[in-house]
Parts: C-alpha cells; sequence; structure tokens
C-alpha cells in the first residue's frame, strides 16, 4: 500500500496531512472553554497597564523572564502562590516565557514598588549587585504609545468580549469596574490620570516633568504593568 | 533530448545558497553577541549609549532565533529542495518556464520579507511568541512565499519523470504541510487597526500591532503545538531530506533498509504532533495534557533514531570514507548529535527531570546539540556538495573543510557542555533548601555561578562561527574559481587539494 | 580493547564528572536527598551512556561490517535501496515504547489519575511537618541564623546586603531603629501603617502640641530637636530635643520611647512584634514604601526578626 501511495503524490499528502492534524485537534481543542474563565478577582488590564505590556513585549522581557509560577515549594517560596489558569484569562498573548534568565514576575507587584523599579530599570546593577540585566535608560525617555493601547482595549472588547465598563467580581464578594474610554481624547486624559498616580511615587525629575507636561514615559506605563502582576 | 542526460536548472538554489550563508552569518554573529552579553553585561552599550536600546539582549534574541531558522535554515531548506527536488523527480526547471518564474519570485518575495522582518524587529515590533515572533503584515508574506514553494513542489512533481517518489520528496511535501498548518493557526491575530472608538475614531495607533485571538493557557497551548511542532518542521523533517539524499549520494552507498525509512517516516508524522505538552508541564494546562506531552516524547525516541541509524548503517564498512572526507564526517556527526538532542529531549520531557531542567540553560544547551550540531552541519554539508555541482568548479580547498570540521565541533562541545553544566547547577539551586528550610540561594546566587559558563558558551560561539566563515570563504572561493568541470561525478564531490 | 570504546569511556567520564562537580561543588545544594535532582542526574547520565555507547556500536559496524542486501529495482538519482528488514532491537523497543505508552495512559495513570496540585499539597505538607517539628523551640543565635538565611533571598534586593538600604536610599537601614529623615516624616506627615497591627495612626503635626509651649502647634524647630533627639537614640535627656519629646510623644510613646501597648510603638529600639507588623503590613515612609512580605511564614518573620535585632546590638 506504502508504494503504491508513494506513486501517487495527491494522496500521500492526503495522508500525512490527516496524520498530522488528528494530533493537534485532540491536544487543544477540548481544553479550550475551560482553560478561558478568569478567576474571581482577576481584572482586564487598565488602559495605562496595557500601554506598559506592550513596553515589555517590546523590549522582549520575556525573553529572560518567566510569569508562571510551578506549584514547587521552592517556587511558592520565591515568588508567592502557584499561577492559576483563570488569572491569564485577560492575556493576550501569554506570557510564560521559556527561560529564567532573570526571576520570575508573575507576582512581582506584591514584593517590589514603583521607586525600586524606577531605580532598577535604570541601572540594575547598581541595585542589584552583579546583575546581569541591561539597563533601560531609553524608557525613560520614549514615549508610551497610548493610541495603540486604545486600540488593544477596544480590539479586546469588541472581538473577545473583554469586559471593559462591566462589573468585574472581586475576591471579597464586591465588583469592580474597569472603565475604557469612548475616544481618544478622553483615553489620553484617562491614561495621563493613571500616569499622575504612578509618578507621585517616583524621583527621576525628567519623568515627573514630562508627565506634568502630559506626556507618559514608557517606565510609567511599564511600571504601572508591573505593579498589577500581583 | 531523451539520450542526452537531463541539464538541471540550479538558477534558483544558487539564489538560495547565498541567502543561506548571508543570513547564517547575521543570525550566528548574532547569536555569538547575545551569548555575550549575559557573560559582560553592558555590552549593549559598546555601539554607543544612542543606539543601545536596538542593541539589547531582548530586541536581539528573537533577531538571532529567526534569523537562523527562517533565514538559514530555511534557506538551507530552499537551496536544497531546488537541488534534490529536481533531481529525484527527474524533472528540470528548465523545463517549465512557470515554475521558473514561481521560483524566482518566491526568492525576491522572501528576500523582501526578510528584510522587513529584520527592520521590524530591530524596532521591537514582535508578538512576543517564540519563532512567531513576526507581526500580522509579515506573516502574511510569509504565507505567500509558502504557498509559492507549495507550487514549486507540487507543479515539479506534477511533471515529474520519476513515478515514485524517494524519501526526500515525502520529507519536503510534509515540511509543507506541517509549517503551512502550524503557522496559520498559531498565528491568528486581530490587527488593532480594525478597532472602533465609541465615538466612531478608526485607523487608532500602529500598523503593526495586533491581538492574539487566543488567551493566557490557550494561547499557550497553540504556542507550544506550533513551537514544538515548528522543531519539527523546520529543525527535523527537512535536515531528514537532505540527509536521506546528500549521504547516499556523496558515499555512493544505497540506503540500508527501506522499510526502516517507512516506519521512520510515518511513525514520525504520526508521534511528534502530539508531544508539544512538554513544553507546558507543570503549568496550569490541564494535568492530562502533559501526561501526553511526555508520554509521546518518549516513543519519539525510536522513530528519530531510525532514521539516524538509517543513516549510520547505510556507512556500514564505508570507515575509509568516513575517514578521509571531511564531508562524509559532517553527515556522521550530524546524524550522532540528532540522535543526541533526541534522547536528550524525551528525557527532558520527563515530568520530574523537566522540573529541573525547564527554565534553564539546559534548554538552549538541547536546542544547540540540535540546531548546531544537526541542522547546522547538514546544511553546510549539504552545500558543500552543491557547491561544485551548481558551480561546475572544484571545491576550494578540502583542507579548508576538514579544519573547519574541527573547528566547529570543538565550539558546539563547549556550548552544549557550558549550557548542560550551568542547567543543571543553575536548576538545582532554584530548588535548594538550607538546614532551616528556607531558600538556601537568593536568585542573583545562582546568576553569579553561570558568569563562567556564560563566557564559554561564547567561546564555543566564537569557534562556530570562525567555522562558518571559513565556509562561507571556502565557497565563495569556488565558486569565482574558473569552471574546470565537464561532466558531472556521480559520487563523491570532487575536492582540491 | 578497541580505540573506540575507550574513546566512549573517556567521553563519557568526563562529562559525567564534570556534572558530578557541578553538583557536589556548591555547599548547600547537591543532590539534598531531593528526588527530582536524583532523577534529573540520572537522566543526564543515561543520555550520555546511551548515545555514546550506541553510537560507537555502529561505528564499528562502519569499521568492520560490509554493506549486504538485496537492492530494490527503483533508484533515485543513482541512489538505490537495500530491502533490510529493520534492524530488530530498534523495532521491539519501538514496540515496546509504544505498549508502556497505551499501558501508562490507560491503566498506570489514566486521565485524572494524578494532579499536580495534589503533589505540590502533599510536599508542602511534608515540608512543613518537618519544618515545624524541628524548630519549634529555635532560640537564640540558631534563631538568629535562621533569620539571616532568610534576609540574603527575601530582603537583600532592597535592604543590601549590609542591611543599610544603600545609605537609605533604596530602604530603610535596618542597623539603627531609625535615621532622622524618618523621624521628621512621621512628625510631618502623620503614619498610617499598622505597625501597632491594628488602626492606630500617628497623628500629623497639626495634630502635634507641645506641652511645653502652651499647646501650640509643633514648630520646625521643634522638629529638628526631637528628631536628632530620637533618631540620636534618646541620650541627651537635657536636650531640647527631650523636652519637646517630653511635651509632645510621651503620652503615646513612653518615657524613653519604649511604646505604650495599643497608642504607639517602641521607637527607641526594636521589638520583634514591630518587626513582623512591618512584614505583615508594610510600610510607607520617608524613604519610600516597604511590601508586605507575604511568602513568609510565622516561623521566618520570627526569625527575621531577631536577626533585625541582632544588627543594632551594642550601638
Ligand atoms: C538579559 C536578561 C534580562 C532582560 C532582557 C531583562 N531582565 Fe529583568 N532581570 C534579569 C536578571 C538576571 C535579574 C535578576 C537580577 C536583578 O534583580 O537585577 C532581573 C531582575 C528583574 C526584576 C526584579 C525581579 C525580582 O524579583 O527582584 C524586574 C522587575 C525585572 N528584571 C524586569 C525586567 C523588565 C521589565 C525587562 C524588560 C524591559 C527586563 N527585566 C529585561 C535579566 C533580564
Ligand atoms: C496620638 C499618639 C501619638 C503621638 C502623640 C505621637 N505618636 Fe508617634 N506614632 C504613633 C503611632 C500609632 C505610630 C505608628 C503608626 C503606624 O502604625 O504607621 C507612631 C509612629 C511613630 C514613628 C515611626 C516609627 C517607625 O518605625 O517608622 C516615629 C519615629 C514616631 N512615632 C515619633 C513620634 C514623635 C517624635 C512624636 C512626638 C513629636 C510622636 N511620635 C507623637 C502615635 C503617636
Ligand atoms: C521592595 C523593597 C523592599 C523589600 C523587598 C524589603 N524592604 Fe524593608 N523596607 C523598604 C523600604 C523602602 C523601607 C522604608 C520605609 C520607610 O520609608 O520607612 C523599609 C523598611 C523596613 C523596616 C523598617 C520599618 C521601620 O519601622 O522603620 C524593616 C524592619 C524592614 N524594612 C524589614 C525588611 C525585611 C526583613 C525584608 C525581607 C523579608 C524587607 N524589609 C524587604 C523596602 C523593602
Ligand atoms: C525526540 C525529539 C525531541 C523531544 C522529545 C524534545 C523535547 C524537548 C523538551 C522537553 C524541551 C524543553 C521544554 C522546556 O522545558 O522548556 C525542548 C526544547 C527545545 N527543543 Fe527539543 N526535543 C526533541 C528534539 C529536538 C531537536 C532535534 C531540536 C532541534 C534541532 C530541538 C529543538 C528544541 C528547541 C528549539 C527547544 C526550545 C523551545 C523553547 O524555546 O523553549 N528539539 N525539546
Ligand atoms: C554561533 C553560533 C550560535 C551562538 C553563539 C548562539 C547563541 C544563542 C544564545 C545566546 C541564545 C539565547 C539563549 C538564552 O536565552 O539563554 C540562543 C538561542 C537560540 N538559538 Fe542560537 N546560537 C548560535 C547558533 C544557532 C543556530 C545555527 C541555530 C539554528 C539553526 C540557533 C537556534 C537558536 C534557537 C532556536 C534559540 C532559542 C532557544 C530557546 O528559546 O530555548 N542558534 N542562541
Ligand atoms: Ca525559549
Ligand atoms: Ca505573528
Ligand atoms: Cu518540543
Amino acid at each position: 500500500m506504502f508504494h503504491w501511495l508513494e506513486k501517487h503524490p495527491f494522496l500521500f499528502s492526503v495522508g500525512v496531512f490527516l496524520t498530522i492534524a488528528f494530533a493537534g485537534l485532540v491536544e487543544i481543542v477540548p481544553n479550550f472553554a475551560q482553560a478561558a474563565r478568569p478567576t474571581i478577582g482577576t481584572k482586564p488590564y487598565t488602559l495605562l497597564q496595557l500601554a506598559g505590556r506592550d513596553v515589555y513585549i517590546k523590549n522582549s522581557c520575556n525573553s529572560c523572564h518567566s510569569q508562571l509560577i510551578r506549584p514547587f515549594k521552592a517556587e511558592t517560596d520565591r515568588y508567592g502562590h502557584y499561577s492559576l489558569s483563570g488569572e491569564y484569562a485577560y492575556d493576550r498573548p501569554f506570557l510564560w516565557g521559556s527561560e529564567r534568565t532573570g526571576p520570575d514576575l508573575h507576582r512581582i507587584g506584591n514584593y517590589r514598588t514603583t521607586q525600586w523599579h524606577e531605580n532598577h530599570m535604570m541601572d540594575p546593577a547598581k541595585i542589584v549587585q552583579g546583575s546581569i540585566m541591561p539597563a533601560y535608560p531609553w524608557l525613560f525617555k520614549n514615549k508610551a504609545d497610548i493610541n495603540t493601547a486604545y486600540a488593544e482595549q477596544l480590539t479586546d472588547a469588541e472581538f473577545f468580549a473583554v469586559p471593559y465598563n462591566k462589573p468585574v467580581p472581586l475576591k471579597d464578594g464586591k465588583t469592580t469596574i474597569i472603565p475604557m474610554a469612548k475616544s481618544i481624547a478622553t483615553a489620553h486624559a484617562m491614561a495621563l490620570k493613571e500616569a499622575q498616580a504612578v509618578v507621585k511615587d517616583m524621583h527621576n525629575q525628567n519623568v515627573k516633568d514630562a508627565v506634568a507636561k502630559g506626556d507618559i514615559p514608557e517606565i510609567v506605563a511599564l511600571i504601572a504593568y508591573l505593579n498589577s502582576l500581583k | 533530448m531523451e539520450n542526452r542526460p537531463l541539464e538541471y536548472d540550479y538558477t534558483v538554489a544558487k539564489m538560495f545558497m547565498l541567502t543561506t550563508i548571508v543570513l547564517g552569518i547575521v543570525g550566528m554573529s548574532i547569536g555569538v553577541f547575545i551569548a555575550f552579553e549575559l557573560a559582560y553585561p553592558g555590552l549593549n552599550t559598546i555601539f554607543g549609549k544612542t543606539i543601545a536600546e536596538y542593541t539589547a539582549f531582548g530586541r536581539l534574541r528573537p533577531l538571532h532565533t529567526d534569523s537562523v531558522a527562517f533565514g538559514f535554515t530555511v534557506s538551507g531548506i530552499f537551496a536544497t529542495w531546488f537541488y534534490v527536488g529536481q533531481r529525484v523527480l527527474k524533472v528540470s526547471m528548465a523545463e517549465s518556464k512557470f515554475l521558473m518564474f514561481i521560483g524566482k519570485l518566491q526568492f525576491w518575495l522572501y528576500v523582501a520579507g526578510v528584510a522587513a522582518a529584520v527592520v521590524s524587529l530591530f524596532m521591537g515590533y514582535t508578538s512576543s511568541k517564540e519563532y512567531a515572533e513576526f507581526e500580522w503584515p509579515i506573516d502574511i508574506a510569509i504565507v505567500v512565499v509558502w504557498v509559492l514553494w507549495g507550487v514549486s513542489i507540487f507543479g515539479l512533481i506534477g511533471i515529474r519523470r520519476e513515478k515514485s517518489l524517494y524519501i526526500s520528496i515525502w520529507y519536503y511535501i510534509a515540511t509543507f504541510l506541517g509549517v503551512a498548518m502550524l503557522y496559520l493557526f498559531n498565528n491568528m491575530e486581530v490587527p488593532t487597526m480594525l478597532a472602533t472608538s465609541p465615538i466612531g475614531e478608526t485607523g487608532i495607533g500602529s500598523w503593526m500591532h495586533s491581538v492574539s485571538m487566543y488567551a493566557g493557557t490557550n494561547d499557550a497551548l497553540v504556542q507550544w503545538w506550533y513551537g514544538h511542532n515548528a522543531v519539527a518542521f523546520v529543525f527535523t523533517v527537512p535536515i531528514i531530506a537532505m540527509i536521506y539524499y546528500f549521504l547516499p549520494k556523496e558515499s555512493g552507498q544505497a540506503i540500508y533498509s527501506y522499510k526502516l525509512s517507512l516506519l521512520s517516516f510515518w511513525g514520525l508524522m504520526f508521534v511528534y504532533l502530539w508531544a508539544g505538552g512538554h513544553h507546558l508541564l507543570y503549568s496550569t494546562v490541564p494535568d492530562w495534557v502533559q501526561t501526553m506531552g511526555s508520554i509521546f516524547s518518549i516513543v519519539l525516541i525510536l522513530p528519530s533514531w531510525g532514521s539516524a541509524i538509517n543513516m549510520l548503517l547505510t556507512m556500514k564498512g564505508e570507515w575509509q570514507q568516513v575517514a578521509a572526507s571531511p564531508l562524509i564526517k559532517f553527515m556522521v556527526l550530524a546524524s550522532t548529535f540528532y540522535m543526541f538532542s533526541t534522547l536528550e529531549g524525551p528525557i527532558q520531557a520527563i515530568k520530574s527531570v523537566n522540573a529541573i531542567a525547564h527554565f534553564t540553560n539546559w534548554i538552549p544547551g538541547h536546542v544547540h546539540d540540535g540546531t548546531l550540531g544537526w541542522v547546522g552541519f547538514m546544511i553546510i554539508a549539504s552545500l558543500f556538495h552543491m557547491a561544485p555541482r551548481v558551480f561546475k568548479r572544484e571545491l576550494y580547498s578540502k583542507g579548508l573543510m576538514a579544519a573547519q570540521f574541527w573547528i566547529q565541533t570543538l565550539g558546539i562541545v563547549l556550548y552544549f557542555t557550558s549550557m548542560w553544566i550551568s542547567g543543571i547547577t543553575q536548576g538545582m539551586m532554584w530548588r535548594a533548601h538550607d538546614e532551616f528550610g528556607n531558600l538556601a540561594y537568593s536568585f542573583m546566587d545562582t546568576v553569579n555561578v553561570l558568569h563562567p559558563y556564560y563566557a564559554l558558551r561564547g567561546l564555543g560561539g566564537i569557534f562556530y562561527l570562525t567555522g562558518f566563515l571559513m565556509f562561507a570563504y571556502n565557497i565563495y572561493k569556488t565558486m569565482s574559481a574558473r569552471p574546470v568541470e565537464e561532466s558531472e561525478l556521480q559520487n563523491a564531490s570532487p575536492m582540491g587539494a | 580493547m578497541n580505540k573506540l570504546y575507550l574513546w566512549g569511556i573517556i567521553i563519557t567520564a568526563a562529562m559525567l564528572g564534570a556534572t558530578y562537580k557541578t553538583i557536589t561543588y556548591l555547599g548547600k545544594s547537591g543532590l539534598n536527598g531531593d528526588i527530582i535532582n536524583k532523577l534529573a542526574v540520572a537522566g543526564a547520565a543515561l543520555l550520555v551512556i546511551i548515545t555514546v555507547f550506541v553510537v560507537v556500536k555502529y561505528v564499528r559496524q562502519m569499521q568492520t561490517d560490509t554493506a549486504t542486501g538485496e537492492l530494490a529495482d527503483e533508484s533515485w538519482d543513482n541512489i538505490g535501496e537495500y530491502k533490510n528488514p529493520v534492524p530488530f532491537g530498534w523495532a521491539v523497543i519501538f514496540l515496546g515504547t509504544i505498549v508502556w505508552g497505551l499501558w501508562y495512559w490507560t491503566i498506570g495513570y489514566p486521565v485524572n489519575a494524578f494532579s499536580q496540585i495534589g503533589q505540590y499539597n502533599e510536599e508542602v505538607k511534608a515540608d512543613n511537618a518537618e519544618f515545624s517539628k524541628k524548630y519549634a523551640n529555635i532560640k537564640g543565635e540558631q534563631l538568629v541564623n535562621m533569620g539571616e538565611s532568610v534576609y540574603l533571598v527575601d530582603c537583600v534586593a532592597c535592604h543590601g546586603l549590609n542591611a543599610d538600604g544603600n545609605n537609605e536610599k533604596d530602604a530603610a537601614d535596618l542597623n539603627q531603629r531609625i535615621s532622622v529623615k524618618s523621624v521628621k516624616y512621621a512628625i510631618e506627615h502623620g503614619l498610617t501603617g499598622k505597625l501597632l497591627g491594628t488602626e492606630a495612626t500617628m497623628p500629623d503635626r497639626s495634630g502635634l502640641m507641645n506641652a511645653n509651649n502652651n499647646y501650640a502647634p509643633i514648630t520646625n524647630k521643634e522638629i529638628d530637636e526631637v528628631a536628632n533627639y530620637v533618631a540620636g537614640g534618646f541620650k541627651d535627656k537635657n536636650s531640647a530635643g527631650a523636652k519637646v519629646f517630653a511635651g509632645t510623644c510621651v503620652m503615646c510613646h513612653g518615657a524613653n520611647g519604649q511604646g505604650i501597648a495599643g497608642m504607639a510603638p517602641q521607637i527607641n529600639g526594636w521589638n520583634s512584634k514591630l518587626i513582623v507588623n512591618v512584614l505583615d503590613y508594610g510600610k510607607v515612609g520617608a524613604i519610600g514604601k516597604m511590601p508586605i512580605m507575604d511568602t513568609l511564614n510565622p516561623k521566618q518573620k520570627e526569625a527575621i526578626a531577631a536577626y533585625v535585632m541582632s544588627l543594632s546590638k551594642g550601638e
């Protein structure tokens, strides 16, 4: 039969395709419905956090940092509770990473602060002796791309029913609402308000001045994102 | 016509040989650079602080992985296809103007796609998924190139004289189908330009941005179904296509066993796709998906080893050839590294071993056993075999080739031993608790011990890259020499002194 | 013996030796009796041994055997194919793995037989049982050492190796109870952390009246004076600062700043409860924000407190 197949390229190709497609279906499909549900307390990202997430992706922080705490005592001791599927419900794309050249960041918001990140991102080796993480001074100058983050928020809401402007359940039984702006202009105002809250705890004068002027440097968005990882 | 031997047309093969070499140099140089960045941080500022943003580790890493995978390796696949395809199907590209045009179109679109990809990655346009970093406009270009390649494959098959498909063709077909399916599904994404704000504003933000169709754990599942099989259909299947042609051809030996080829092929096709779960062990995907990934990884050893054993047995009794020809040495060692990495992978896929190995340097160690020892060596060997035949000149220097072989082998050994040791060290230090039941090491303790290994890996990289530059030089000198070849030699490559 | 086997053994020994060296030279890790460590190393060893010896076997065949078999009729670009059977060992092992896989999948560990979270819970339970039994009554020197071990993993990132918080730029200097700038901050802005573990707050300067001075709000000069007195360790009882303290602060913090239960924390030195409260509730102050350290268990917190207190001894 195989000899025969090898003389009939079309059927041969169909055979190969069926063989490889089958396993894919079994592997992927059954999990879809169940893994997508958010855990109670998991909120969609705010506008500034999304902009910060884009900064994280733009600089491929995920090439050194994981965001996945495995259920081992050694990991929960170091990073906190092991990760749960529903906590990633609003992560598009997921950012688990596959290298841990630097530590896991899935709950970094719990044990590091705005001020610490500010110093660390400017020059990691100064804060952590011997660090091999590169310094990121340009994040203090480049402006965060709020427009794109806003478009991303809209896409999430329109195509994937991410609950912006809708009540989201919290752990304590209450609900909260993560707002999404009506227009580009209001989006900018909203992001700026978030940025002001972050900058309050920062020291870099240029960054403070920029925000006072109405600009949002990338570092501010990035820190808003890092602080949201809990 | 009937009585004369066929005149194969290698125009497109030559074009892709060029990109194989150029992108190989680019990708490996970046590899060496990022390897040293981990040993000597701050290296990203040596080209000046103003462009440090573009030379930082995170920016360059995807450039490395994509230029070696989609540049060097995929070019190598195309180059060998446009050589091997004609010969085992017994049909010349020159016989079809249409296929010739499609081939050239494919090449130029590919070059344009590569240029766009390089620029966009430098700028930081990435969707973050490993080996699928490109944003959607580049995805589209890739799909078009791929479809054109499909037209070439099936077009050539359509006008073939040899009725029955040679083993290599099976593997090229599988490469085409596998990558097409995987790439499409993993890159399902919605461009954010499509969004409309409540007051009706459209076209907001950057063109080069999209949102993945899948979220969180599901996204991870699709990504590693893709990622694992990208390894299968880019770093394994087409490389097997190469060895099944170039080893018997170069040595003049017949394939050891058709039955073994057959079982290995269908076994590989069936088993590979189930094993992707081994990238997600102890993650938040369901336990059964993980278990399945582990089981199939173990089963996968045999179809993988089947091809390698078939190749080693093809060389049965031919030790004098192995000893005399560096070209055959490349291929025999490639099979060996293939066996090594396809045993290493399954061992790392055992849950308890993965608990140590995952996230550590042992993984890049495993990766480079495969990519440097198997993929790199096979592509180099293939091009060495092709060069005298497509350029109709003798190979410039066999001595240089032999030196290259030893230098690169040393490079690989340095690479994987350093990563092996540092990976296991890292994994154990992360887990270690001291006599009080507290974590024994801070994260920085586990970074500090790695320095010598990172440096050693960089050194290994320099060796490998040096060898590759020697290769490029050898091919260049071959190409630019005076043509001498009248009729083509059947087996072993003609060699200069 | 054949040269090839010798090489095989040398390569294997070198790889395994290097691996062994790595896992033993680190004082605190090594195999550690951890089954995961053992399996990983066993896997690594197996990998080298199997690959080297299987390849040696085939290379031997290249050296000594000759190619035989019946050639198939076809040839592609002059490449022939033998009709040899599949190697027996390969086929048997292949079948073996398939049978094993099916067994594992259906009988050994069928779909829901294993839960990684269950495994984790057991690991933690076993660990805690051992840990709490062994260290239930740990005291003194040993408790300090335990605290140091936690400090080195969890706290150095901010407080630094010398525990001076990079000269109080990044975090509090733990070698002293408190610095001038922190006292000033407490007075000027008040404090609403939970240093006592309760909602008790410290008023800001508008709520701090100096009894020595007709209950007028505290002045800048007085703040300077009292801050130096407090941060200086309550030494000069005749200083102006001491007077301000006696007039404004004693009712809450006690005559020597030893603190009053339920009212205000000790500020003339550390106590264990105070430090544990900082770890439990975090703190915001002059230097910045101290995060909540909730990955630590109560014993570890107690140990850290002992360690921090040991730092300022004899000052
Ligand atoms: C070359 C690898 C590398 C890259 C790229 C990298 N980091 Fe790091 N990162 C490290 C290492 C190593 C550490 C541990 C040493 C330290 O704290 O500096 C670290 C530590 C951190 C920490 C502190 C985590 C902790 O638990 O103390 C944060 C936060 C962080 N990085 C964020 C980032 C962000 C955000 C980016 C991208 C903009 C990034 N890193 C890029 C290697 C990297
Ligand atoms: C009404 C009661 C009250 C008065 C009066 C008062 N304090 Fe306090 N003080 C507190 C409380 C309660 C806290 C703890 C606040 C917290 O938990 O964040 C505190 C905290 C402090 C701290 C911070 C300790 C630390 O670890 O950072 C300092 C320093 C301090 N007081 C100094 C003073 C001085 C000096 C005065 C007088 C000028 C004063 N206090 C008057 C109630 C008081
Ligand atoms: C992200 C940085 C960070 C980490 C991690 C951190 N600290 Fe702190 N810590 C601070 C800062 C900032 C302060 C100063 C707060 C202030 O302004 O008073 C502080 C203050 C303190 C204080 C003094 C509180 C007082 O009343 O004066 C203690 C005690 C302390 N930290 C202990 C620890 C211990 C123990 C750990 C580790 C288990 C730790 N810290 C981890 C940042 C940190
Ligand atoms: C039987 C065959 C193989 C199996 C079962 C296998 C298994 C594995 C496993 C378990 C991992 C580690 C996942 C993790 O913990 O992060 C891995 C990673 C990897 N392997 Fe293999 N491997 C095999 C063959 C190969 C070959 C031949 C190559 C290349 C030539 C290769 C390339 C890679 C790459 C590139 C990664 C890294 C993926 C990432 O980015 O995380 N593998 N493999
Ligand atoms: C000169 C030789 C090379 C050097 C020095 C080198 C170096 C590196 C470095 C430093 C990394 C990053 C590892 C990390 O993040 O810790 C890497 C990743 C990678 N390289 Fe190379 N590389 C070389 C050649 C190649 C070649 C030829 C290929 C493919 C054909 C390749 C494929 C990859 C892949 C797939 C990864 C990703 C691995 C992962 O995610 O686990 N490399 N390389
Ligand atoms: Ca990876
Ligand atoms: Ca894409
Ligand atoms: Cu894989």
